[in-house]
Formats: structure tokens, C-alpha cells, sequence
């Protein structure tokens, strides 16, 4: 985020997209609720009436993956209305002629033809948020998740810089990221283009750094993104660790997945339990959970605190970087002689630039946000106060492309997937805690109520759900809480493995796949059977 | 009286004492940042002034009646006494009067973070007297078979703390006031469940109610279990929020959470996986041995120093075959960052390759 | 007329100023109560959150949940209907699906029942009758009058009526000056508020006037609730020409352009009486766009409560106006700065209000010269009970409590004595003895450790069991709490437990303690109450102590037995 958690309470205006945030990130939502209250108005965007939609002053309920042609509308009006903070846009801005002219094109009503939204509601949203004293831009997966995921928020990035909606209390454009510590393993440096504090690991000054720090020569060129190990697993891919996390059932295309990891001569799997991808594994560690470990964490407004033990493990259970350390030490690798998690993370606050001024015993009450660039420094709430990373904001040049499968005969109906308040990823944790079944037992599938009668289906009907990948069965909910033409479900629930259905596509850039759109085919189940539709 | 005009210096008397306050605060949080001791049962400080229970209140030179300290803007020049015998009998009198409408006044601490506030008060003002007997007020609500709250209105003395937590710090407005005066009954639209209101169960009513009345089930369980109930200090496992919690834990057994009022990312507010979601922890499925993958093709149990040499063997026989690019790492982004900073100097100081990643691409 | 449907209550509504109120009265009006149905409706229409409307509209007596709500007759039991038979008229009316309801403000006529928008008046259930407000009597001592001057003028409550009379004449000369030319009158008057605050009237125009922030507003507090007040209502129903006009001046003087008129629920044809009155003004140019040819523009919405007394106090008035639960606000800060909306409002009450026309004309010194001796101007009385002419009387200021009780109003009937009275409805407990000796001015009444308030005056002849009367008073103040403070919500509640005669009921049975407690839980109501109603209510059991200390002795020793 480039805003601290406590500025959501201030925008006058607040445009949150692709963001189900009142059951992704509800504590967040509560800075959003109160802003409401106070009388700040709400743009919802999102394909799903989702509760924060019924909150909404205006909602947009765009087609799945339309996004950069809602977006170009907004822009489209923002320019053509004069709306622009102009003395922003030529102090801090670099390429807005260019941008003008690449918009032009770009009218409410083009993008309501693409979108399905009303241009009048398109272009209501637009003067509302140009027209803010402190305008706000919140977004989740909705956003990220698709094969145009960079082209979606450099579109949001053309937004701010044209209002000047960056670098002050109550604005900013601002991702939630969606696991504990999803920050902080890329601040420690777990990516395959940077090292830790997000140096690039193609920089000669950086690769000396790291050599000589690690006593080791660096590799010089960037890794391959995980979505392109699975595509080699068994070919350039031999061996891989991986750490808490069920890649068979949160990852894309489950048959796909599956079969890489089985390709692999050598997998481990450092757990807390036996997931579906420990299953696969060569070997299994039994990690510590949370509560039973010391460490660090990074959470979304880029804060770092302190993780305490308070009960002992099960049985032989370990601190992960312990069995990561120890593994190294028999690979025969130098310089893994850590004591204690606080030894490793002063280690790391040595190399990055971000916690150069933070260690162990600084972080004890979560005061700071990175950066952090020297001891003294009280920490940086609010990014590009003065001036961006690279000097100016640049404006880019997006177009709307289609999602990398559309709907067509034989697979009618949109799919897009997502999360629920009362459950976690594979439900590893949730499925455990006791009470959490009484509010969510099982997954269904969110239905336009006209949907499921023309389909001749009612309501808690089993239907099979199936993409070009696969199929699943599924219950039918039927709600307005999905449009026409589009359903919705979680990949929660192990019983209804969604993501064998998804991996249309992925994002250039990022390689993020397309999660939230998959063109799909519904056809009920009679007698167990299932029924052409 | 000398008006100071420059409200960031300015300053009041508390008690004989001038002190200095800033413009925004009201004459309760002045006094008790000079530590005077103002009993309060319908304040919580992330909720706006209410002014319902009274035993705040303060004389205040000039006015008549005392005042309620928590509603009280503090204005320069203010002369305030926070004690005094008048003070004093009248809290005592309120705190006997509010004792009167409950079953008990003595309630299980893990009842939830705030649960001891009236026990403690009516044992400072030593107003356990039995007097002002007559009806009870509040119904509890037996019928609501939720796991997650007690909904005991029995012990309810109509502060109202869950009422505006709900509205103005969770945003859910799933709770209210039904009826009035002596009748006043804390419900739920059309007096139903928690599961079929806007209710989320975030359990932020349980954690602010002073009395008991809504109460954490879930920590409940562990009424029985022996050794006190300590507190540590952490970060919610769950989303990026980063909310701040404190792990309740009797002997080795984590027994609950309770949101941390003071933590800087959620004030005290937390979501029902942060409040509730803490099982898996002690689950009977967790792994407490290695596992290695035997001969049979199935996974067994194992020591640790064969199932770290296996593992250590298998990556470099990957790289001595295969070369350095073979080996892969993907780190967690629910683990600590001292997981992911091992796994990626492994990978980069021991196979020379940046073949590195996280979970944030799905 | 085909009943509408439930879009088009929410259309006729939704739009306008303070909608919550008025939409639930047309959905209760329609159906007879409030389904659960109907307050989704108004909770979507209102994004109002639904908990929320379920529980405020518990808080109102009169809104039914489910039938027969409003078409069951609900019958007056207050303190004065006890004395005529009231609860026999009730027990006679249960198999009509009759409910008690509190004093309804028709003290001066035979026993009030409301049936949805009708109120019939009488003594037995075969013999109701409907029946204009009585006027006032003409001025029993003969002196000059304010409120009450033109009151019994024949159609003074039409606009030509009115005219006729002066009417309007305030107002135009005032629309030729400036707004502080206005304040500048009440000041000199004297008016103090005559809702029974007793806040100079000029001084608040004064600080809404001043005020910087806005739109403004002007609230009409014509909730009498009050048990044993009834002015307010004839002032509505025979000259509410002067209310309107009084509320334009007080628009005109501190820059406000909406008035609401908040009045009670039980005053169904007050309502039909103000809503006729604001066409004819609107249509004549006296209220709306470019009033009087001037820029000025001004607009009035009447408002019907739904059967709280809270709702009089100013702070729960303004709350329930904007649709949110009726407690009482803390104050500071005061709705001259942070009134309706948290803006700069002036809330009066109708006499008060009905007061502004004729000091605007005739000059604040004339108003003051009403009053007797340093007093300044009139007041209003309400007088009922055991008195031979019950009725409204508008009295100098000062006047002997004596005068109005024996020489304006026939004493107690049958020759009886007066053995107390109330003061300021029932809010200031019981003046009897020596303390009937009384003027009819706050300072007075209050050296005798009670106060005027609104002027509502309760007789009881010497027959009467004033223990009985308080217990009836206690009820009803804990009937109206409104549960926001803890001393009312439970002090109300206790009191009124240690006041029922049944043999064991709650509370100590030795008289030394059960004194204790009720002075106990008096001082701390007196003192720390968060509004008027929680401070006035021990006064009754106070004043009950001060003067019958003997019958409270058995009182409490007939409870022990």
C-alpha cells in the first residue's frame, strides 16, 4: 500500500475495485465503513454485488476481466471534463500527451460497451474521484488476478497521476495483500528478480553485495517465477522445497499442477500438515504454526512486528528457518550457523536498505514502516511523498484486451473465483477451528436466481461445473449477489477442487494467472447423472 | 480567570494540580493521563463519548451538577475535582444499583478482554451491599446455539459498549437497543439469531462488554482446565492486515485470543478468523515427526537426521545431474520472514541461482 | 382512493427532510401496524441499518408490530384520567382490544381514547364523544393577555381569521427591518422559554443567528408530553397561524429557511389543523418562496412523534427528528451550534414560539409590562383535577398560586380542600401546606424546592392517597425513561418498586432503610442524570417525604405484612 491502514478512514472519496475487502480484509473494511459513515462517498467496482457494493454510492458491475476499459472510460471523462490537477501532472508526471491522445478514443460509452456498466455511472464515478480532496484507490485480486493484471493497475496508476491522488494522507492506490507475511517473503528477498529489500538481482552492485555477504558467486541472471518452474517440473526442474503452502489445491489448473510435482526426482515439503501437496513429497517437515514460533512479519501498509511463541509444539515440530538451515549445513553451504530467528533477521536487516535502520529489538512494539533507511529513522507511513522511486510517475499506454478464453457455446457462463469471510485459502487452518462449520459448512455455486431457473435448476440443486480443463460438482446457491451470466465460488473447500477448472492464461509480466475469469458450462445433475444442458 | 488562548498549551486544573491538555481531549483522558482514577462501565476508548453509566463524573467549578468526564471537552481554565465524599457516595450508589439488576457480579475472566470491569469497580467502591433488590433486567438469549457467543443478557446492564462497537468500529450494525428504560433488551434485527443478522462474529461485543453478558464460548471451554490464564503478544496469522492479538494460554494449551486494543494496525478491532479461527494450532493433524517417502511409495515416519540428510542429498544430487538450475524453492507467505530469508540464501548461496519464488502469483 | 403501494410511500418520502418518521407513520397508517416487511422496506429505502430500525421503533409506544395496532383503542391512564376513572374505562374497553396509554394532554376534558387517528373523549365506553380543545375561559382576573389575546376571536385559526386579527402583521413589519431588529424585541421582552427551560429566547436567536455554519433550523417542540399539560395543543388548534408566524420571525432572525414542528402523536387533528394552516400560509405568501415579496423563503414540515415523552427533551427530539434511536445528547455543545443535522438550530416551544407575534408588534416593553412586579411577560397554566374549572389559563407572572386556585378556578369542587398540587406537570413533584402559598414565578416555586417548568398544575382534594399519586407519577417516569443513563434507567425502575402498595413488593421493609434508599438513589438521579427527565422524578418522592412522612410510615409497614 502506498498509504498507511489508518488513512482509510480519511479519503472524501473512496473507489475500491476488484476488492471483496468486508471478507478478504475485513478489519480494513472498518477504516472504509467509518469513512462512510462520516459521509465519504463509496465507488464499488466489481463484477458481484459484493457487501461492500450495498454500501456503495455508485456501483459499476463490470463484465468479468473489463477493467482497463472501465478504467479508460474514467480517464477518458477525467480529460475531457477539465478534471485534471494539471500543476500535479506537470510536476510530478512524465508522457501525459501521449496518454491524452491514446484516451481519446476511450468514451463512457465505448467502455460501457465493453463493460456492460452504464456510461452515466461510469462517468459519475470519474468526476467523484477527480473532484476528491482526498481520493483513495483500494484493490485486491479482482485486480491482479488476470492476464491484463499490470495493464489494471497501471491503469489505476494513470488515475492518481492524473488527480494527483498520491502522496498525501487519505490517498494513494493501494493493494491488500492477502496472506500474513505475502510482504514479507518478497522484503526477504524470496523472488526470483530480487534479493532481499527488493535489489535487483541484475544489478552489478547488488550481485557484489550478495557475493560478498554470502561468500558464494550469485547467479547473474533473474530466476524463472514458480508458474514457470511447474511448466518445466521434470524437465529443466528437478528438485523443489516448498514452504507452507498447498500449491496442488490453491494454484491454477490442479491436474496440471499435480502432475509436475509428480514429475520432480526430489520434492520437500515443510508443513504443518499433511496437505494434499505434502502428499506428493519425497520428504515431509513438520513445521511450528503460528503461536508456537518467534518471528517477523510485514503486513499490507508495509508495517513490521514481531510474531511470539506463546504454547510448544507438537511432538519434534521445528521453526521453518531452522529446518531450512539445517538442510543447508548437510548441503555442505557456509553461513548458516543461526542461533535464533532474531540472528536471521538482523542478518537480513544488515543487507536490505529498507530495515538498514530496524533490528530485532526495534520491531518490539511494530512502530515502523518501510523504508526504513537508517537507525533514527521513524519509518515512511505514506510512499512517494516528494517524488516517485524513479523520479516522475509515467503514464502508460493501455488497451482493453479480451481474457485469455471468452464465452462461447460450449462454455456459456463466466466464472470467477474468490474467498469467504469465514474461511482461508485450503482451509487448512479454518477447516480445523471449531464452529467455523457451523457458518460455513460447504461451497457452493453463487447463481443469478434467472440463471438457475433457466438452467431448469432450483436452488441447492448438484450441477457439474466444467472448463476446458475439467469438471467439478457443485451445489447451486441461488443470489443477486452474481449477475447474469456470471457464478462465482471459492477454492476453499477440498470437496470442490475449483481450481481444476482454472489456468486460461497468465499475466505477461507477473505470470499471476487468470483466477478470476474461466469461461464455464452448467448442467445439472439428475439421479446422479449428469444432464445435458 | 485567565483564558489562555493558544489551545495546544493550554491548561486546566485537575484535583489542586494545573496540568497541560491538547485541544481534542476530553477531561476523562486528561485526567487519567495524570492518572487519576475515574471509574467509567460505558467507555471504550475507540468509541465515541456515550455518557450513559455516569460514574465518570467530575465537579467542575461553575456548573451545578458534576459532569460526565468521558463527553466533556476540556476547555482552558477549567477547575475540576475528580474525587470528593459527594463523588465518591454517588458511584457507590450507582455501582449498588447496577449490581442489583444482575445475576452475579463475579464472571470468568476468559468471558472476554473486558468481562472483569464491574467486578473490579464494585470491589473498589466496596459496593457489594445486596441493597436497591428488585427486578432483574435483560433476557438472555438461550435459543442462539452459536458457537462462537454467549448471548447471556441476564448479566447485561445496558451500557450499550456492544451496540456502537458494532456500528462504529466494526461497521456491521448487527446489534441494537430494543424497548426502553428498565425494559431496554440488547438484540438483533427482529430479536433473531447472530447467524441470521449482519452479525460477522467478529466478536468485538464480547471483547468490550464489562460485564460477561456477551461472552466468548470458544474461550469458555477452558474454564476448567487448571493454571492461570496468561497473555502473549502477536500478529494474527490470516490476512496482510497484520492486526495485533494476544494468544490466551493456560499451561500448554492455547485456549484463545483476544484483540490487542492497543495494536497499531487494528486498534483493538479484529475479523472472525483473527477471533475464532485458532484450532489448527493444537490439531490432532498436525505433523510432529518427519516423513520420508519409503520403499513401498507411501510416507513413514522419520528421524530427523535421515529425513535432513534425504532431503539435503536429493537437491544436490538434482544439481551434480542436472546442474544448478534444476533446483527450486518456493517460500511461504504465511511463514515468518526468517523462513523466507533462509530458504532464498540457500538457494542462492548454495546452488547459485536465483530459481526463488513465493506463494503471491496464485 | 386505492391504497398505495409500498414504492409509492417510499417515493412520497424519501426525498424529503427527516423522512424516517413520517415514512414509518404512512406504512403504520396504511397496515395498522408495522410489518416486518414494511421496515425492510424503510431500510432499504433509508439505508438504514435494520437492527437499528427494528430496535428505535420499539422505543415508540404507539408504533404497533403487528395487529390490531392502531385500530385497538388505547385509553388515557394518566394521573388526572385515574381521578375521573380512566382504568375503569380501560378494564371496560379490553374486549375492544383496549391498552393503557400515558397522560394524552386532555386533562381538561373527560378520559381521552385514541383509536388511529381519532380521539374520542368520555366516561364510559357506550358514551365516547368527539369534541373540539375547550377554549380558554375569557380572563378570569381580568388583566391583559399575550398568547391567549385574540384566541377567542371567531376563526382565528383560519388565515383570514387571523388577519382579521393582526394576523401576519408581525411578520411583514419585520421583512421591512432586519433580523436583528427582531432579536433586539425579544430581548427587551424578556422571553424566556416557555417549554419550562427557561432559556432567554433572545439570547439563543441570538447565537443561531451569529453562527457561521449551516443550512439552520427551527425546531417546534410541540410534544407536550408532559402529564397534565395541555396548553400547547390549544394554542395549535385555535390560533396555529401564530405558531407558523413565530416560527418564520425565528427563521427570519437567525438565517434559517426549514422548520419542523415536532408534535406529539396523541394530537391527531392538532395535525390535520397545522397541515391546513401551512397551505393556506403557503398559498397566501406567508410561508414558502419570496415571502412577502421578499427574498426570504421559509418552509415548514409538521413531524408526528409515536409515543415517547423523551422525545419533549430537546436533545432526544433532535435525534428522533433525524431518525436516529431518541436518547438524549450530551451537552455541550447546545443545538444553537450542533442542532439538527450537528447544525445551528433553534428548538422553542409553541408557546414560546406563539409569544414572537405579538412582543414583534407591540415591543418588548409591552410583554414585559405583562409580568407583575420585576416579573417580565405571561405564562400558560394547565390546570386540572380536583378543581372546579379545569382548564387553560394564561396568568401574569407572579401571580399567588393561591388566586388562580380558589379566584380563577372555583377551588377543589364539593367544597373539599386542596391537599396538594403538582408543579410543572408532574416533573416538579408536589407543592402542599405552607408551600401553597407559592407566586407563580420560577424563583418563588423553586425557593419551595420544586419548579414551574411548562405550567402544567395538578389539583388533589384531601381524599386523595398521595402516596398512590406519587407511585402513579414514578410509573410513569419509569414507563418513560429512556434507558440511556444508568441512575433513571434503574433509579425509576427502583422507585417505583419501593412505591407499589402490594404486600411484599421489592425493597426494604424497615422504614429507616427503605428511606435510605430512596434518598439515596434520589441524590444520585438529581445529581448525575443525563437529562431533566432522571433529575425531576425523585422530586416526587422528595417532596412525598418532605409532607406525608406519616403515610409513607405506613406505607412501608403495610408492605411488610
Amino acid at each position: 500500500m502506498s498509504n498507511p491502514l489508518e488513512d482509510m478512514s480519511k479519503p472524501d472519496v473512496i473507489f475500491c475495485i476488484g476488492t471483496n475487502m468486508t471478507e478478504c480484509h475485513p478489519v480494513a473494511a472498518t477504516g472504509i465503513k467509518k469513512a462512510v459513515a462520516r459521509g465519504a462517498k463509496l465507488i464499488v467496482a466489481d463484477p458481484r454485488r459484493i457487501p461492500l457494493a450495498d454500501m456503495s454510492d455508485v456501483f459499476l458491475p463490470l463484465r468479468v476481466g473489463s477493467d482497463t476499459a472501465l478504467l479508460g472510460g474514467m480517464a477518458h471523462v477525467i480529460a475531457r471534463d477539465g478534471l485534471m490537477d494539471e500543476s500535479f501532472v506537470a510536476e510530478r508526471t512524465t508522457g501525459v500527451p501521449e496518454f491524452l491522445e491514446h484516451i481519446k478514443q476511450m468514451t463512457p460509452e465505448w467502455a460501457e460497451s465493453i463493460t456492460g456498466v452504464p456510461a452515466a455511472d461510469i462517468e459519475q464515478a470519474a468526476r467523484w474521484y477527480a473532484q476528491a480532496d482526498r481520493g483513495a484507490i483500494y484493490y485486491t485480486l479482482g485486480i491482479t488476478e488476470h492476464i491484463c493484471g499490470v495493464d489494471n493497475v497501471q491503469s489505476l496508476s494513470n488515475l492518481a497521476l492524473m488527480t494527483g491522488n498520491i502522496g498525501r494522507e487519505g490517498t494513494g492506490i493501494n493493494p491488500m495483500r492477502g496472506q500474513n507475511n505475502i510482504q514479507g517473503a518478497g522484503d526477504a528477498g524470496a523472488l526470483p528478480n530480487n534479493y532481499p529489500g527488493f535489489q535487483s538481482v541484475i544489478d552489478p552492485a547488488n550481485q557484489a553485495k550478495f557475493e560478498q555477504a554470502y561468500g558464494h558467486a550469485v547467479d547473474l541472471e533473474k530466476g524463472m517465477t514458480k508458474v514457470t518452474a511447474l511448466e518445466l517440473c521434470g524437465d529443466k526442474i528437478r528438485a523443489m522445497l516448498i514452504d507452507g503452502e498447498n500449491t496442488v489445491v490453491t494454484d491454477p489448473d490442479r491436474q496440471h499442477c499435480e502432475h509436475a510435482l509428480r514429475s520432480l526426482d526430489h520434492l520437500v515439503v515443510i508443513d504443518l500438515f499433511l496437505t494434499e501437496t505434502a502428499a506428493l513429497a519425497d520428504v515431509v517437515f513438520p513445521a511450528t504454526a503460528w503461536a508456537e514460533t518467534d518471528g517477523v512479519c510485514t503486513n499490507t501498509e508495509r508495517r513490521v512486528q514481531r510474531l511470539r511463541a506463546a504454547v510448544p509444539p507438537p511432538g519434534e515440530a521445528k521453526p521453518d528457518w531452522w529446518i531450512v538451515s539445517q538442510i543447508a549445513k548437510r548441503c555442505g553451504i557456509p553461513g548458516f550457523e543461526y542461533e535464533s530467528a532474531k540472528d536471521v533477521f538482523n542478518e537480513l536487516c544488515s543487507l536490505s536498505p529498507l530495515y538498514a535502520g530496524l533490528d530485532w529489538d526495534l520491531i518490539d512494539e511494530g512502530r515502523h514502516h518501510w523504508p526504513v533507511p537508517y537507525k533514527g529513522h521513524p519509518g515512511t507511513p505514506i510512499l512517494h511523498q516528494d517524488e516517485f522511486e524513479n523520479g516522475r510517475g509515467v503514464f502508460k499506454l493501455i488497451d482493453y484486451r479480451d481474457p485469455a478464453e471468452t464465452v462461447d457455446d460450449q462454455f456459456p457462463v463466466w466464472l470467477t473465483t474468490g474467498r469467504r469471510l469465514q474461511s482461508y485459502h485450503s482451509r487448512t487452518q479454518t477447516g480445523r477451528s471449531a464452529g467455523i462449520d457451523y457458518l460455513l459448512a460447504e461451497e457452493s455455486l453463487e447463481t443469478h436466481p434467472d440463471d438457475v431457473a433457466a438452467w431448469g435448476m432450483a436452488d441447492g440443486d448438484w450441477c457439474t461445473m466444467s472448463s476446458a480443463r475439467g469438471s467439478v460438482r457443485i451445489k447451486i446457491k441461488a443470489t443477486n449477489r452474481s449477475p447474469r451470466g456470471t457464478v462465482f465460488c471459492s477454492f476453499s473447500f477440498n470437496d470442490v477442487p475449483v481450481n481444476i477448472l482454472t489456468g486460461s492464461g497468465y499475466d505477461p509480466v507477473t505470470q499471476t494467472a487468470e483466477l478470476k475469469v474461466c469461461p464455464v458450462r452448467i448442467e445439472p445433475i439428475r439421479d446422479g447423472v449428469t444432464a445435458p444442458s | 480567570m485567565s483564558v489562555i488562548e493558544d489551545r495546544t498549551t493550554a491548561e486546566l486544573q485537575i484535583d489542586g494540580e494545573t496540568v497541560v491538555f491538547s485541544p481534542v481531549e476530553t477531561l476523562l483522558a486528561v485526567a487519567r493521563r495524570h492518572r487519576r482514577e475515574v471509574p467509567t462501565l460505558c467507555y471504550d476508548p475507540r468509541l465515541d463519548p456515550f455518557g450513559g453509566c455516569r460514574l465518570c463524573v467530575v465537579e467542575l467549578e461553575g456548573v451545578r451538577n458534576p459532569v460526565a468526564s468521558c463527553a466533556r471537552a476540556a476547555e482552558p481554565g477549567m477547575v475540576v475535582r475528580t474525587h470528593g465524599e459527594a463523588l465518591d457516595k454517588h458511584r457507590k450508589t450507582l455501582l449498588e444499583m447496577v449490581c442489583s439488576e444482575n445475576r452475579q457480579i463475579d464472571v470468568e475472566p476468559l468471558s472476554g478482554y473486558a468481562s472483569q470491569e464491574l467486578a473490579e469497580l464494585a470491589d473498589r467502591y466496596q459496593a457489594r451491599t445486596g441493597r436497591f433488590q428488585g427486578r432483574q433486567s435483560g433476557k438472555s438469549k438461550q435459543d442462539d446455539d452459536n458457537p462462537f457467543i454467549l448471548r447471556d443478557y441476564d448479566q447485561c446492564i445496558s451500557c450499550y459498549r456492544c451496540v456502537r462497537v458494532c456500528a462504529e468500529q466494526e461497521g456491521d450494525y448487527a446489534i441494537s437497543v430494543k424497548n426502553r428504560g428498565f425494559d431496554t433488551q440488547i438484540t438483533v434485527e427482529f430479536d433473531g439469531l447472530l447467524k441470521d443478522s449482519s452479525c460477522t462474529f467478529c466478536g468485538q461485543c464480547v471483547q468490550t462488554c464489562p460485564t460477561g453478558a456477551l461472552a466468548d464460548r470458544k474461550a469458555l471451554r477452558a474454564v476448567d482446565l487448571p493454571g492461570e490464564v496468561v497473555k502473549t503478544r502477536t500478529i494474527c496469522t490470516y490476512c496482510g492486515v497484520g492486526c495485533s492479538v494476544d494468544a490466551l494460554t493456560k499451561g500448554d494449551k492455547l485456549v484463545g485470543i483476544q484483540p490487542a486494543m492497543d495494536g497499531p494496525a487494528n486498534q483493538g478491532a479484529l475479523c472472525i478468523k483473527g477471533q475464532y479461527a485458532f484450532d489448527f494450532v493444537q490439531h490432532e493433524d498436525r505433523l510432529s515427526t518427519p516423513l520420508m517417502r519409503g520403499d513401498d511409495g507411501e510416507l513413514h515416519p522419520a528421524s530427523w537426521d535421515d529425513a535432513l540428510d534425504r532431503a539435503a542429498q536429493g537437491f544436490l544430487d538434482a544439481r551434480d545431474k542436472h546442474g544448478r538450475h534444476s533446483v527450486y524453492a518456493v517460500a511461504s507467505g504465511r511463514a515468518p520472514h526468517e523462513a523466507a530469508y533462509t530458504t532464498q540464501r540457500f538457494i542462492r548461496a548454495g546452488f547459485w541461482t536465483n530459481h526463488i519464488d513465493n506463494c503471491s502469483r496464485a | 382512493m386505492s391504497t398505495p403501494t409500498n414504492a409509492e410511500l417510499v417515493a412520497r418520502w424519501k426525498a424529503e427532510p427527516a423522512p424516517l418518521l413520517p415514512l414509518l407513520h404512512a406504512f403504520h397508517d396504511r397496515d395498522g401496524h408495522l410489518s416486518d416487511e414494511a421496515l425492510r422496506e424503510v431500510s432499504a429505502a433509508l439505508r438504514m441499518p435494520l437492527a437499528d430500525l427494528f430496535g428505535t421503533v420499539s422505543f415508540y409506544h404507539h408504533f404497533a408490530r403487528f395487529p390490531p395496532g392502531a385500530s385497538a383503542p388505547r385509553v388515557c391512564t394518566g394521573p388526572v384520567c385515574r381521578l375521573l376513572g380512566g382504568e375503569e374505562l380501560l378494564d371496560a374497553m379490553r374486549k375492544h382490544g383496549a391498552t393503557p396509554m400515558a397522560c394524552a394532554g386532555r386533562c381538561d376534558e373527560p378520559v381521552p381514547v385514541l383509536t388511529a387517528h381519532d380521539v374520542h373523549v368520555g366516561l364510559a365506553a357506550d358514551a365516547l364523544e368527539r369534541r373540539p380543545s375547550p377554549l380558554p375561559v375569557p380572563n378570569p382576573g381580568g388583566l391583559p393577555e399575550c398568547v391567549f389575546e385574540s384566541i377567542r376571536e371567531p376563526g382565528r385559526a383560519t388565515l383570514d381569521g387571523y388577519r382579521r386579527s393582526g394576523g401576519y402583521e408581525a411578520l411583514s413589519a419585520a421583512l421591512g427591518g432586519s433580523p436583528d431588529a427582531v432579536i433586539d424585541a425579544l430581548k427587551d421582552s424578556g422571553l424566556a422559554g416557555r417549554g419550562g427551560a427557561g432559556f432567554p429566547t433572545g439570547v439563543k436567536w441570538r447565537a443561531v443567528a451569529d453562527e457561521t455554519r449551516g443550512p439552520k433550523t427551527i425546531v417546534c417542540n410541540a410534544d407536550e408530553g408532559e402529564p397534565g399539560c395541555f396548553k400547547d395543543r390549544v394554542l395549535m388548534d385555535h390560533d396555529p397561524h401564530a405558531v407558523l408566524e413565530g416560527m418564520a420571525l425565528a427563521g427570519f432572525a437567525t438565517g434559517a429557511a426549514t422548520g419542523f414542528i415536532y408534535l406529539r402523536y396523541e394530537y391527531p387533528e392538532t395535525h390535520a389543523i397545522l397541515e391546513r394552516a401551512i397551505a393556506e400560509a403557503e398559498a397566501a405568501g406567508m410561508l414558502g418562496d419570496a415571502i412577502g415579496g421578499t427574498t426570504f423563503a421559509f418552509r415548514i414540515h409538521v413531524r408526528r412523534g409515536a409515543g415517547a415523552y423523551i422525545c419533549g427533551e430537546e436533545g432526544s427530539l433532535l435525534n428522533s427528528l433525524e431518525g436516529k434511536h431518541p436518547f438524549p445528547r450530551e451537552r455541550p455543545p447546545f443545538p444553537v451550534s450542533h442542532g439538527y443535522d450537528d447544525l445551528p438550530t433553534v428548538v422553542n416551544n409553541v408557546e414560546t414560539l406563539a409569544s414572537v407575534p405579538p412582543i414583534v408588534r407591540r415591543g418588548g416593553d409591552w410583554y414585559r409590562g405583562l409580568g407583575l412586579g420585576d416579573h417580565a411577560g405571561t405564562k400558560l397554566i394547565s390546570l386540572s383535577g380536583d378543581i372546579e374549572r379545569p382548564g387553560n389559563y394564561e396568568v401574569p407572572i407572579g401571580l399567588p398560586l393561591r388566586t388562580l386556585l380558589h379566584d380563577w378556578a372555583g377551588g377543589a369542587p364539593g367544597g373539599r380542600l386542596i391537599q396538594a398540587v403538582t408543579m410543572a406537570g408532574i416533573s416538579g413533584g408536589f407543592l402542599a401546606g405552607d408551600d401553597l402559598e407559592v407566586t407563580l414565578d420560577e424563583p418563588s416555586v423553586r425557593a419551595a424546592h420544586s419548579m414551574l417548568g411548562a405550567g402544567g398544575i395538578m389539583v388533589f382534594d384531601d381524599t386523595r392517597d398521595m402516596v398512590a399519586v406519587a407511585h402513579s407519577c414514578m410509573e410513569f417516569f419509569a414507563h418513560e425513561s429512556c434507558g440511556k443513563c444508568f441512575p433513571c434507567r434503574i433509579g425509576t425502575q427502583r422507585l417505583t418498586e419501593r412505591l407499589a402498595t402490594a404486600a411484599g413488593a421489592a425493597g426494604p421493609a424497615q422504614l429507616g432503610d427503605w428511606r435510605a434508599e430512596v434518598e439515596d438513589i434520589g441524590a444520585v438521579m438529581k445529581a448525575t442524570s443525563a437529562c431533566g427527565l432522571g433529575m425531576a422524578a425523585p422530586l416526587v418522592t422528595e417532596s412525598l417525604l418532605r409532607y406525608w412522612p406519616e403515610r409513607v410510615a405506613a406505607h412501608v409497614a403495610s408492605r411488610a405484612t
